[in-house]
This record gives C-alpha cells, structure tokens and sequence, in this order.
C-alpha cells in the first residue's frame, strides 16, 4: 500500500495478465482496471467452437488460460493459428460488425475474457485517452498483419 | 426495410401477444412499474453527466454520488421554492375548482351561441332533436336569434355544492391513493441510483447466466434493448422539450401568465397519446378563459397554438426524436397505441410504446436464435461434451 492506494498488481492475476498483452501494454494498472471491469469472463470446454466463420462479430477475445485454435471449417483439423494466454483474436469485431473470417475453437479448457464492440465505443465516449491506446496498439497489430501478407504475397508471387 | 418488419408474421404476432401480456401485467403491478419506468427516464437524463464525470477522471461510484448528490439539492431547492404555492394551491383547491368549472361552462355556452349564430341550421337540427333543450334559455326563436338574456340559473352555486359533495365523496379515496403511490415514487431516487451505479455489473451478471453458444448474440441484443430504451426515452425527452419550447413561446406571445410553466406541464401531459394533448390543450385553454375573461378570442388563440404545434409535433418532431428512435411504421404506432388502450386502459397508452420497442427487439434477436440451426447444434455439443466428462468414470467395463 502507498498512500492508501491498493497494490493492484498483488490483488488480481487476471490484470497482470491483461498487462502482458500487447494492446494493453500502454495502460497503467488503474487504467487496467477500468478495461477489466468492462469485460466478460467465459469458460470453454476443449473442443468447443467459440465462434463460427460467418457470424457476426460483436466483439474482441482474449485468451487467459488454455489454447485455441483458428481455423476453416473445410480445414479445421489443419488450423492456421493456434494461440495460448495472452493472445487475442477477434479483434476486427472493434472496428466494424464485419462477418467472423474463420472458426475459433478451444483446444484445451480454456479462460477467455471478451471485449464487447459497444462497451469498447462506451470507453472512447468516457476514457478517450484509455481507449485511443488500445485503439493505436490495435492499428500496428493489424499494420503489421498487412505488412506481412504483402510480404507473403509478393514471395509466393516471386517464387510462382 | 425494417428488420423487425422483415422479422416474419410469426414473430411479429408473438411480438403483439407478449407486449398485451406484459401491458396487462404492468397494470396490475403499476405502482411498482411506475417508478422504475420513471427511474429509467432518470437514469438517461443522468447518465450523461455522469459519463461526463467520469470521462475528467472519476470514479463510477464517485461520479453517480456526485451527479446524485447534485441534482438531488437542485430538487430540493426546487421543491422549497415552489412548496408554500403548491401548497396554496392545494388549500384553494375546491374553489379553484369551481372557478375553473364555471369558465368550462361559460366557454362551451359562448361557443354554443357563437356556432349557432354562425350555422342556423345546426340550432335546426339540435332543437329538432331535443325540443327542451336549452336552445330555449339561450333566446333563440326558430332561426332568429334573439339578444335576450338567458333565463338560465347561474351554474356557480350547483357546481360549488356538487365539488363540495365530490370532495365529501372522494377525499378518504385521494388520500388512500396518495398514500399508496408515494412511496413507491420515493423509490425513484433510490431505483435511479442503483441503476446508475450498479447498472453495467448488473448486466455482466446477468450475461453470466446465457450459454456460450448463444453469448455474442444475446449480448448484441442487451446492446440492442438498451440502445433502444435508451434512444425512447431521450427522444421522449427532446420531443417534450421542443413542444414545451414551441407552446411556451406561442403561450407567452398570446399573452397567458406563467407561458413556459403551463408549456411544460403540457408537454409532460402529451406523454400519454391523444388524451394527454387534449387534456394539456384543455386545461391551458380554461386557464386562459379564466386569467382573461373578457378577451373572447384569446381560448380560440391558444386552441389554434395547439393544434399548430401538434402538427409540428406529427410531421417534424415525431419523426426526428421518437419515430426515429423506434424506426416503427405509423400504422403499426397508431394501432399499437389503440390496442394498449384497450388491453390495459390509460396504463396501457403509456406503456404500450416503450414496451413494443423493447419487445420487438427482444423478439427480432430470439426469433433469430431460435431459428439458428448452427447455434443450436453448438450449444448441443457443448453440453455433450460437458455430459461425456461429467460421465468419465461412472461406468466401468
């Protein structure tokens, strides 16, 4: 304790590790703990579909615990992503209601916490400063994702 | 093309059924229903400033005590000010009564004269009719009209002993019905501040309890149901003050004492559809007849204001604040509103709106879950999965 402030870090794992993923890497542990009382906790049981390709997207997922797989449903036993706790997908659910581009399903029994569109649009109205960083760490996770399929492209292109 | 229109005609009656079914359940537990109905309304006006609070860096417990603390002292100073007249006006309450009774009666008898003199034939047909009607008090002969006074006794002491009679009547049930109703809008307050402060935990609590398989939708439709409370009662708000602006200017420009304060009792009366703008436009009217008895045309005025206003109200203001917010068709508005007149009475024309809202939201998203085959089968293998671990060792070969 210091100066009556509570030692946030000790009390709730969950926030230290919400600080070790990369959106969050520019929040203080007093901003953590508003984005964590915005989010959903959900468990999923191994090999339950978390979201389908399709649908809607409503929001961002974040794993905790456990590991999860992204994949095609004509390819789901040969997935194009697996991701363990601190990893995020989803997320393009932040931006826009576009329709899920894959399968997300749990691998193991898995700890995810959601970050739901609206609420993320509630926290630009009411803690822009909060939100403008998850906002720009979101950009250079998604510049970086084009830069490398360009990358990709243009080998697969060179190597064709 | 309205979603909820494209929802199909099972769902759409499903979605007339449920709203009758609540409509009646809201009646027969109104007093409960009222507050909380009133506390949503709080809860938008002051959820805004708390936000605002919130977004200079404060607490949410901090922010609603604050916004609470604030607007309860502006209310309470509000309620001192006006406290010595409301309880003026309560003490000249009958008289008032029978003041008002009697410019009620004078203004239809002026406007009776008038209409006959200007039609003949209506004074035709209505002795036609009724041969001792009170044509006769009035001095008309046939289709001359006649200058002579009405023989008629003066109303004032028949109206004075029938609210005296009334009062003698009624006023162990009025004061039974106020004991009954305040506290439960004391409840407003307290409702508004727990809705303010625990309304998000609330809500995470209860999508707690909705299976994965249905979580991101059911999820979208709190947004959906909240978002279209939320936009109900704000344009609600905003059509009441746009006519309290509009009738108070036309009020003031007529001359009328007091213009925005009998504007904005008014518009709050117009809440309830149809009978709420007739019975605002009356009781403006009969103040007006009242404050100046000698300007015959000042009632005709301020009918004139209402009936302008309620225009700008249907084709301008509806459609920006209200209508906009339920993206409903006028048809389905109008014979909504009959039909929770008649299924649940003034209760009803009240409700019936916010209530369609919530329900056909709620009915466009169920519909949708329900009829979801992948959901379904996603939320039967979940609990398989869950069944076959629960199962693991109980049976041994």
């Amino acid at each position: 304790m210091f100066f009556g402030l509570p030692n946030l870090n000790s009390r709730n794992p969950r926030l230290q590790l919400l600080k070790n993923v990369v959106l969050f890497k520019d929040l203080s542990m007093r901003d953590l703990v508003m984005v964590d009382s915005l989010m959903h906790a959900r468990s999923y049981i191994a090999d339950e579909v978390i979201f389908d390709e399709g649908e809607e997207g409503q929001g961002l997922f974040l794993v905790l615990s456990g590991r999860v797989k992204i994949a095609l449903p004509a390819t789901a036993a040969d997935f194009l992503l697996e991701l363990g706790p601190g990893a995020f997908f989803g997320e393009v659910a932040l931006l826009d209601q576009s329709l899920r581009t894959a399968q997300a399903r749990a691998i193991e029994d898995s700890q995810i916490v959601v970050l739901f569109r609206a609420e993320f649009y509630s926290l630009l109205e009411t803690h822009s400063a909060i939100a403008s960083r998850i906002s720009f760490q979101l950009a250079r996770v998604l510049a970086a994702r084009l830069r490398q399929s360009v990358i990709n492209a243009s080998r697969q292109h060179h190597a064709g | 093309m309205n979603r909820a229109l494209a929802s199909g005609p099972i769902v759409w009656l499903g979605i007339i059924v449920a709203t009758c079914l609540l409509l009646v359940l809201f009646q027969t537990v109104l007093w409960l229903v009222m507050p909380v109905l009133l506390a949503v309304v709080a809860y938008y006006v002051m959820s805004p400033l708390v936000a605002a609070a919130m977004a200079h860096g404060i607490t949410r417990p901090r922010a609603v005590l604050i916004v609470t603390v604030f607007l309860t002292i502006i209310l309470v100073a509000v309620g001192f000010s006006i406290a010595p007249r409301i309880s003026a006006l309560a003490h000249d309450l009958p008289r008032k009564i029978t003041d008002y009774g009697q410019v009620a009666y004078t203004l239809s008898e002026n406007a009776q004269k008038t209409l006959y003199t200007s039609f003949p034939f209506l004074h035709h047909q209505a002795t036609d009719t009724k041969p001792d009607s009170d044509a006769h008090n009035l001095g008309f002969i046939g289709s001359e009209v006649v200058a002579a006074p009405s023989t008629k006794t003066a109303p004032s002491d028949d109206l004075q002993n029938q609210v005296a009679a009334w009062q003698a009547k009624y006023s162990g049930d009025i004061a039974l019905e106020l004991a009954h109703w305040i506290p439960s809008l004391l409840l407003v307050p307290y409702i508004t501040y727990f809705f303010l402060l625990d309304g998000p935990r609330f809500k995470r609590f209860l999508v707690q309890a909705i299976p994965n398989a249905f979580f991101e939708k059911t999820l979208y439709l709190f947004y959906r149901v909240e978002d279209q409370v939320r936009r109900y009662f704000q344009g609600l708000l905003a059509l009441t003050s746009l006519d309290a602006f509009c009738l108070g200017i036309g009020l003031w420009f007529l001359g009328l004492n007091a213009p925005f304060l009998l504007a904005v009792i008014a518009a709050v009366m117009a809440w309830l559809p149809y009978l709420g703008s007739i019975g605002g436009g009356l009781l403006v009217v009969l103040v007006a007849a009242h404050d100046f008895p000698q300007s015959h045309w000042l009632p005709y005025g301020v009918i004139g204001l209402f009936i302008g206003v309620r225009l700008l109200d249907d084709f301008v203001f509806m459609p920006l604040t209200v209508g906009r917010s339920l993206h409903m068709h006028p048809l389905v508005t109008v014979l909504m509103i009959l039909l929770g007149g008649a299924v649940a009475g003034v209760a009803g024309l009240l409700l019936v709106m916010p209530v369609l809202g919530v329900v056909m939201v709620a009915g466009q998203i169920i519909g949708e879950l329900l009829t979801d085959e992948r959901i379904l089968a996603r939320y039967r293998h979940a609990r398989r999965l869950k069944l076959e671990r629960a199962q693991a060792d109980l049976f041994t070969e």
